[in-house]
């Protein structure tokens, strides 16, 4: 009897396993099996809490990513340094980029206006259109929802692997979690919908 | 005529047994949809835990998991192969509520708190939930999936229904 539950055991893993790897394969959520999805965030996961802090890095969240922006030759950009950007007219002539690095319903819910959409778990749907623009663009500002969300890191990851310099990208770290307070609008739906939210600090 | 005792015994055993599969199943069913439904985010989840430092390893687990889940949710809800799957549910579960707990370990010291007011989203796709919660949640899981091992749950089963038919042309 234990013979048989062992066999058909082996046979739910067989059968399920396929399963999976076909329902993967169809569905358009699917990951890929071979990506490293956290190239930039190789040594340090902010998310991550220690048992014991005092065998860590004694360092808060916050504290691992901007270290990690640092090692990665980025730039880490504070809430009144992205207001002036965002009124700077080098934004209308593309020459200063906003990219969000959410994913695509958290941008259409709201997103910094004209803000490019480059969600770092999909990249190749995003490549084709915002490649050409972050090559063209003398200054690229990069967010997620800010906290410990390191997606704007991995998005800043993506885009040196593929040439472009850490140079030009600022990490905006107080992300859309801060944009708000700045007073701000928010543009809903796609990019230049001309649809606003009112800022609510 | 059976006595009270007997039929108490006869009927409320299988029944609970359907109960127990349907319930298990439906678990794997939900958990395994709202995860499959957002890899990404079980992926972030799953990453927390450090228990996989290779990318692949961890990729395979975040897309292969949720679909493996609503497998193994089809298979107990239907009654095929229920034993089997009630082995896998087990050498599942066992590991991560072992790793739920190390994890809640881990978070009850960083921020000073009891480890019942220990609350985070495990990956559980049950989204933030008290740890001792979901710690008690997993044990009945397990015992269900306990109980569906050693035979409960046969009756309206799908294998065995059709086991049933096709003797009947044999």
């Amino acid at each position: 009897m234990l013979r048989n539950i062992l066999w058909e055991s082996l046979l739910v893993v067989l059968a399920g396993s396929v399963f999976a790897l076909a329902a993967n394969e169809i569905s358009p959520r699917g990951l890929s099996l071979t990506r490293n999805y956290f190239p930039a965030a190789a040594g340090a996961n902010p998310a991550v809490v220690r048992e014991s802090p005092a065998s860590s890095t004694n360092q808060s969240p916050a504290e691992m990513l901007v270290s990690e922006i640092k090692t990665r030759g980025l730039q880490l950009a504070v809430s009144n340094q992205v207001v002036a950007w965002f009124k700077d007219p080098r934004r209308q002539t593309q020459k200063l980029i906003f990219i969000d690095a959410r994913n695509a319903e958290e941008y259409q819910a709201g997103h910094v206006p004209g803000a490019w959409l480059f969600d770092p778990y999909h990249p190749d749907q995003y490549f084709a259109a915002i490649l050409p623009v972050c090559q063209a663009a003398e200054q690229i500002v990069v967010y997620c929802h800010g906290g410990d969300c390191d997606d704007s890191l991995t998005a800043a990851g993506l885009l040196q692997d593929v040439g472009i310099p850490g140079s030009k990208i600022y990490i905006y770290g107080g992300g859309m979690n801060e944009w708000p307070a700045t007073g701000l609008p928010l543009e809903t739906g796609a990019q230049n919908s001309g649809q606003f939210l009112k800022a609510t600090p | 005529m059976t006595s009270p005792r007997t039929f108490s015994r006869a009927t409320w055993r299988p029944t609970a047994g359907i109960l127990a599969r349907w319930v298990l199943g439906a678990t794997y069913l939900y958990t395994g949809c709202h995860k499959a439904l957002h890899p990404v985010d079980f992926l972030k989840l799953l990453r927390q835990y450090e228990l996989f430092h290779s990318a692949p390893a961890l990729d395979t687990i975040a897309a292969l998991l949720p679909w493996f889940e609503v497998a193994c949710g089809l298979l107990l809800v239907a009654g095929v192969a229920v034993r089997g799957t009630a082995l896998v549910s087990l050498l599942m579960l066992v590991p991560f509520t072992t790793a739920v707990f190390h994890r809640a370990l881990a978070l009850k010291s960083a921020l000073a708190l009891p480890l019942c007011a220990v609350k985070f989203d495990c990956g559980c796709g049950t989204g933030e939930e008290f740890v001792c919660h979901k710690l008690l949640e997993n044990f009945l899981l397990m015992g269900l999936s306990c109980w569906l091992l050693a035979g409960a749950g046969r009756k309206e089963s799908l294998r065995y229904a059709l086991k049933e038919d096709a003797s009947q042309f044999l």
